[in-house]
């Protein structure tokens, strides 16, 4: 979730591919769309990778759309029952739906940023309770028993992106962690 | 770093258990000493049956040895923790503690356990405190913000039980929120 240069989690949300139109012929680069094509043609559609594709849209080569995972069904989908969606599901490897989304603001306009970013951080704010308290929850049951959880948390804590994935080992380790002071006995002391 | 993970996030609870001992307690001693200086400060004259205002560890390795009975803190009696769970449910805030009561109390329960009337009481009192002041901190994170957190009442345990995952949280949302300076209003649409 950050811009370190060696961070890992930086590098792969800007693997994510979003699809670019060309705005006019380009020769000599049709390997970028993998076929065997010598040129790109003007308005022919390209999937690139994020790194690749800012250069494309500030140079004024490409235009981009919306990538699948913050179209507006997904959105809608997201302000119906933000913990619901499975966001590990919308995005490949490793799921990092939430940096994929914050890169993505640095290509959108003030208006659609602005949107984009609200969508981001209201998500994130709302699941966060259900990460917590689920994290909490199989704290408390420790680590021998795999515990019985009905489908819906089951199938929430399968769709957790990445971030949401490491928050839920925080919460659950310091809950752990604390729990075990309370119950710890006096027999340590003597 | 070389720390381990573990131990990166937050302090552990020991550690705190470590700190909250410097508190001063008042003990009945049953054996006499000089006042004798540590590096902390120094202590005594312990003549009893006169009390004595030392530092939890000292009062605990004593009491361990049967050489002193411990003065329970006024806070840690059934009256006041019952009148604090009471204002614990009623209110919305938290209600004022000592800032290390869960240390404290939970160090006195274990080793002195026999100083305490009601000492089953007191247990299930601060148990019940706990979770209801738990069931509070968990609602904060539904207002979680990127620039700022309110935690007064909250004593030493709670926030550093809450620290590593609100940290996070908090980081994150800092990332995610465009202008930091001029947020987008999240409560519409």
């Amino acid at each position: 979730m950050d811009d370190d240069y060696y961070s890992i989690d930086a590098i792969l949300a800007e693997n994510q591919k979003i699809q670019c139109k060309f705005k006019q012929d380009i020769p000599d680069m049709g390997h970028l769309d993998g076929g065997s094509e010598r040129d790109i043609k003007r308005d022919s559609k390209v999937q690139i990778p994020l790194w690749m594709a800012y250069v494309l849209i500030f140079s004024n080569f490409a235009d981009f759309t919306i990538p699948g995972p913050f179209t507006t069904r997904v959105q809608n989908a997201l302000k119906a029952e933000p913990t619901s969606v499975k966001l590990a599901g919308l995005v490949g490897a490793g799921g990092l739906w939430y940096g994929f989304g914050r890169v993505l603001l640095r290509l959108l306009d003030d208006e659609h940023g602005d949107l984009m970013s609200a969508l981001l951080a209201r998500t994130f704010r709302q699941r966060l309770l259900e990460v917590v308290d689920q994290a909490q929850h199989f704290a408390a049951l420790g680590r021998a028993s795999g515990g019985h959880s009905n489908d819906a948390t089951q199938s929430f804590r399968e769709g957790l992106d990445a971030t949401e994935r490491e928050l839920f080992g925080l919460a659950q380790e310091s809950s752990r962690r604390t729990k075990r002071w309370y119950e710890s006995g006096e027999k340590g002391r003597k | 770093m070389a720390l381990p993970q573990s131990l990166r996030t937050s302090v552990t609870p020991p550690e705190l258990e470590l700190i909250a001992s410097e508190q001063l307690i008042d003990i009945v001693p049953l054996v006499t000493m000089e006042k004798t200086a540590f590096i902390s400060g120094a202590y005594g004259p312990l003549r009893p049956p006169a009390k004595a205002r030392v530092p939890l560890w000292i009062a605990v390795n004593l009491k361990l040895k049967k050489k002193c009975h411990i003065v329970p803190p006024e806070w840690l009696s059934v009256e006041f923790l019952q009148d604090r769970l009471s204002r614990e449910t009623s209110n919305p805030g938290f209600s004022q503690l000592p800032f290390q009561f869960a240390e404290i109390s939970k160090v006195i329960l274990d080793i002195a356990s026999d100083d305490l009337e009601n000492p089953d009481k007191i247990r299930t009192l601060l148990k019940d405190i706990r979770e209801a002041r738990q069931s509070k901190s968990r609602e904060g994170i539904t207002k979680l913000d990127h620039s700022e957190l309110g935690l007064s009442g909250l004593c030493s345990m709670e926030i550093n039980e809450i620290r590593p995952f609100f940290i996070k949280g908090m980081n994150v949302l800092t990332k995610l929120i465009r202008d930091p300076e001029h947020p987008p209003n999240l409560d519409e649409t």
